[in-house]
């Protein structure tokens, strides 16, 4: 309830742009294109442009997105923006799709309140702007994917079962070490082969062991197929349940948490998820730079046909190519120099002038780019109005707008000159450099809250730039160097991998990779085998309780309460829960102090923890058999810790002092027979055996009492 | 007048879903369907965009007509059928002009050395005009409807009994031509398969089912098979005006092997795909699609060191063709120029 009120005040905090619904017929396909990744991953190149908007083989990666909506038949698209939403609308108002001629009507929504994808849909929810199943993608995906057949599949599964699915996700089959499968997005999924079922869905990236839930193969399911060669084009068919969850579900961020969320209380909620695997179309995902040079390279390669781009599929009069041999393509009025050569995979935009005895290949130049001579590209992707001077050497790096490279200037592997950047004359960049006219330290200012680690290093990393620094950027360069090259190695390694992805150097693994595989690996190992991990979690929890509970000073009443919640929570039966908690007690001190006490401190200081939380005991211990499985839990405490053995009879003195046990119960539990034989030897303990002697000559002396 | 706005609001959105059809590229569209489509919507154009005279008529079917042609170079038929309107509107405009049709149409290479100011103007406004290129249209439709079964009626000139005919693909052409002379004769048919794509195989699913002898084999054996065939019956996409073909990819290999062989080569094809084209563009008219079919995506880490091509279309020179049978009769190839003057006015061979 907490969370649709929040949605609604999100909804209405923002300019409110949803179309009224009375208004216009209902319209048979919809769509939600959320164009803000909510990360940095781009920064800093995303500073100056939004990520839907950057060029990938000159086209705005948002058109790529549209005209996959619009091919397969999508007649509304919904376009969330938040990061520099006016540029993207201005962008979009400009391109063929807002024409009145488009088949697909694009509508903004655009709010700065929106932090993730989890916000967009609770919106979506909120202003009730899907009728029916629409699709849900982001603002960079590259596709050509068809989705009718996947859709039919998706609208006869809801018929035929009553809405349980709720969402088909699309795949595409490719195999491990495939330059377009990136390695963040890499998923391990277990699906039912004859329905095309999502039964698990793991992200593996940093992961050396998948673990799947037992469960999976217990159930009635013929055939479970466990599939590691999916890309995920992030690309799903949801129906408008989806939404409704993401709202009643407030702490759903991504469309992960969704998916796993999902899948986990499967059995509570009844709502399944389906894939489509698709093997001949083309669809993918554009997470980090690498995985730009990637899809850039496909799209080159012609994969995506037909949006290759000469086909000129925005119809924008600028972005007319010829198509040559080898992958050639040329738009109007680009000059090339004597003795250049284009060997293969290069596309060059309108107006660019290249100079002579050039050699460009497997790169993409923008349009109104001067060129120099003598000057080698490869693998680099120049965006418009790039100046490179005579002598430049560029291999495989990202130069953006405007950006200005002077004579002889080198770029090694991965470097990124983000807009308006100068460097050189005469230098050279070495591999992973980011340089950006806005100052790395500037990040505390903004008010953008992309919760990313990015920022963090950042800070550590202060090097106070007044001017710019010659010795990086060159003598009549401008801009800043993102990160200091060889002082602080990690700093390095962490900054490129946030750009270019950790296929870099994919061994490492930096702290924000681990976070992730942390937060996906847990859920999962709980749900391996519940019957056994919940005690443990439970113990854990109850350990975690305590420990506030004697922080804190919390009284017992309380904890009592909350154990009670973590019983239910974990469905522990009583018995366990007896044990557990005598467990946890005397363990205590060991886990407060340090593992190996002598006997005589160990029970000095559980003795002050027993007087405390005698109401706790006396809460749970009511009937007989209580006692019993209390006491058989302090045994198998003190028969796991031999050194600690002879405080034995301190202990029950104590529980009997405190009238948390009862003397018959100690009794008849001494005179068990049916022990093992350390059982035995621990009852040959002499103060035991002094305690029980004691405990029988006290009742015997009461009972005499009573007698009299 | 809203009813006017509203059907040039229609009218445009039909341009655009034809365009964008065009350049989507999907599916594998009958050249006959896009002409005919083409064809439509210049009559609707025709019939509804604001023109006054000829000369701002036929600037404006030539607007459209690029753009339309400009989206699928490929599709050659779409230029060619925007040409042949424009000549509907030239003769028709004349013909209002009072000139006989005679002279217009039998330019004496006297004429074409003197004619030096031909240039009419055509500025003059005759209210019959837009129902007279509209009749002219429709015609040319019905002729387009009759053109397959006019080729096929040639049939039995050319296939006689027990000859062994090659074939490559699938064109629906030259399967009418095939079943037209199976009616009467018995024949026996090989079909080249045509890899990537292997459309072959539905050609030789649909020979076969008119109980014509029919095999499909690789592209590989063709030259191979050779020796044993007859003639030789291809389609083709497009003719240039130098009477070559752009042809689906494996034709120039079978084109080759029976001219080592000495096998006549047939091309049937419809005067629509005749374009005034050279082969010095060949390049814009070539179409790569995704290399998927040559070497699957899932093939893995090789993709990214390697570079793969999968050409829809060959280019088969003119002195490869024995003859070309359209639905207005059997001509060789060196007489395409003649009949592509006959087509189009030679002022419109640029768009």
């Amino acid at each position: 309830m907490a969370a649709r009120g929040a949605a609604r005040r999100g909804a209405g905090a923002g300019p409110g742009r949803g179309p009224d619904p009375q208004e216009e017929p209902p319209p048979p396909l919809q769509a939600v294109l959320v164009a803000d990744s909510f990360n940095r991953r781009f920064f800093p190149i995303s500073k100056d442009r939004p990520r839907a908007l950057l060029p990938m083989a000159n086209v705005a990666m948002i058109d790529y997105t549209l005209e996959f909506l619009t091919a397969t038949g999508v007649e509304e698209t919904f376009v969330f923006c938040c990061w520099k939403s006016a540029e993207i609308k201005e962008h979009l108002q400009k391109s063929k799709w807002c024409r009145h001629t488009s088949p697909n009507t694009v509508r903004f929504v655009t709010s700065d309140l929106y932090r993730s994808l989890g916000d967009v849909l609770r919106d979506v929810d909120a202003k009730s702007l899907v009728r029916s199943d629409f699709i849900l993608v982001t603002g960079d995906v590259v596709s050509n994917f068809n989705i009718s057949a996947a859709l039919e599949e998706h609208k006869l599964r809801r018929k035929m079962e009553k809405n349980v699915s709720v969402m088909t996700m699309i795949f595409k089959e490719s195999s491990p070490g495939h330059h377009a499968r990136c390695k963040e997005d890499d998923i391990v999924i277990a699906m039912d082969s004859a329905t095309n079922r999502v039964l698990h869905y793991q992200r593996t990236q940093g992961l050396k062991r998948f673990r799947f839930p037992m469960n999976l193969f217990q159930n009635s399911i013929e055939n479970v197929e466990v599939r590691h060669d999916l890309l995920d084009c992030h690309i799903s068919i949801c129906s408008p349940q989806v939404a409704e969850l993401f709202t009643d579900n407030f702490d759903y961020q991504t469309r992960d948490d969704f998916v796993r969320g999902l899948l986990v209380n499967e059995e509570v909620l009844g709502n399944q998820i389906h894939m489509h695997v698709t093997t001949e179309e083309y669809g993918a995902h554009i997470c980090n730079l690498l995985m730009y040079e990637a899809v850039c390279s496909d799209i080159i390669r012609r994969w995506v046909y037909p949006l290759t781009p000469e086909m000129n599929f925005t119809d924008d009069e600028n972005q007319s190519y010829t198509h040559s041999k080898h992958n050639i393509y040329r738009g109007v009025d680009v000059s090339l120099g004597h003795g250049s050569v284009l060997e293969e995979n290069v596309l060059i935009g309108q107006g660019t002038v290249v100079g002579s005895n050039c050699s460009i290949t497997n790169s993409v130049i923008g349009q109104n780019c001067k060129i120099g001579d003598k000057v080698v590209l490869d693998g680099a992707f120049l965006w418009d109005n790039v100046q490179i001077a005579d002598n430049v050497e560029i291999f495989h790096s990202v130069v953006c707008d405007n950006a200005e490279v002077k004579e002889e200037v080198k770029l090694k592997p991965h470097c990124v000159l983000s807009s308006q950047v100068v460097v050189g004359p005469g230098i050279t960049l070495s591999e992973g450099t980011v340089i950006s006219l806005h100052p790395p330290d500037e990040e505390e200012e903004d008010d953008d809250q992309f919760s990313d680690d990015s920022g963090v290093n950042k800070e550590e990393n202060k090097v106070k730039l007044k001017g710019y620094n010659k010795k990086d950027v060159g003598s009549e360069g401008k801009g800043y160097l993102w990160k200091a090259d060889d002082k602080n190695e990690e700093d390095e390694e962490e900054q490129r991998q946030s750009l270019w992805g950790p296929a870099v150097h994919s061994e490492e693994e930096s702290e924000s990779d681990s976070d992730l595989s942390m937060g996906s690996e847990e859920p999962d190992s709980r749900a391996a085998s519940p019957q056994l991990d919940d005690i443990k979690v439970f113990q854990n929890e109850v350990l975690g309780t305590l420990q506030r509970g004697e922080e804190e000073n919390i009284s017992c009443d309380n904890l009592v309460l909350e154990i009670n919640s973590l019983k239910y929570a974990y469905n522990i039966g009583l018995k366990e829960m007896m044990q557990v908690l005598s467990k946890v007690i005397l363990e205590f001190p060991l886990q407060q102090l340090d593992a190996n006490l002598d006997s005589q401190n160990y029970f000095s200081a559980l003795l002050p923890l027993l007087k405390n939380w005698t109401p706790l005991f006396k809460n749970y211990i009511k009937r007989a058999s209580d006692h019993l499985n209390a006491l058989f839990a302090i045994e198998e405490f003190f028969l796991e810790h031999d050194s600690l053995c002879t405080s034995i009879a301190k202990v029950l003195m104590t529980f009997y002092q405190l009238e948390i046990l009862e003397e018959d119960v100690i009794l008849n539990w001494f005179s068990l027979r049916d022990t093992s034989d350390k059982g035995k030897q621990l009852r040959k303990n002499q103060r035991l055996q002094k305690f029980i002697q004691w405990l029988e000559e006290a009742e015997e002396e009461s009972s005499d009492g009573d007698q009299d | 007048m809203p009813g006017a706005a509203e059907r040039g609001a229609e009218l445009r959105e039909q341009m655009e879903a034809f365009v964008a059809r065009l350049r989507g590229g999907g599916g594998r569209p009958r050249s006959e369907d896009t002409a005919r489509h083409t064809l439509a919507l210049l009559r609707k154009i025709i019939a509804h965009g604001h023109w006054g005279s000829a000369g701002e008529l036929m600037e404006l079917i030539r607007a459209e007509g690029r753009r339309m042609a400009a989206a699928q170079p490929s599709e050659t038929t779409v230029g060619n059928m925007v040409r042949r309107v424009l000549k509907v509107i030239r003769e028709e405009y004349g013909r209002l002009r009072g000139r006989s049709e005679e002279s217009d149409q039998q330019e004496s290479l006297h004429k074409l050395l003197t004619s030096g100011g031909l240039n009419e103007d055509f500025n003059t406004s005759y209210p019959t005009l837009k129902a007279n290129v509209i009749e002219a249209i429709n015609e040319l439709l019905i002729e387009l409807e009759g053109t397959t079964d006019n080729i096929a009626m040639q049939a039995l000139e050319h296939i006689h009994s027990n000859e062994v005919i090659m074939t490559i693909g699938y064109s629906r052409t030259v399967e009418a031509f095939l079943k037209e002379a199976a009616r009467k004769r018995k024949f026996q048919v090989i079909v080249a398969e045509c890899a990537p794509f292997c459309q072959g195989h539905e050609m030789a699913v649909r020979l076969s089912k008119e109980n014509i002898e029919t095999t499909v084999m690789s592209d590989a054996a063709i030259f191979a098979v050779m020796s044993r065939v007859n003639k030789v019956i291809i389609g083709t996409k497009t003719i240039l005006a130098n009477g070559a073909l752009i042809a689906v990819s494996g034709t120039h290999t079978l084109a080759l092997a029976a001219k080592h062989h000495s096998t006549p080569l047939i091309v049937c094809a419809p005067m629509f795909k005749l374009s005034p084209q050279f082969p010095n563009e060949e390049d814009s008219f070539h179409k790569f699609v995704s290399p998927q079919e040559v070497l699957p995506f899932t093939e893995g880490e090789i993709l990214a060191k390697i570079n793969v091509h999968c050409p829809v279309f060959d280019y088969v020179p003119p002195e490869l063709i024995t003859l070309f049978i359209s639905n207005i009769g059997g001509n060789a190839p060196s007489y395409i120029y003649r009949l592509m003057s006959e087509l189009y006015h030679p002022d419109d061979y640029e768009l």
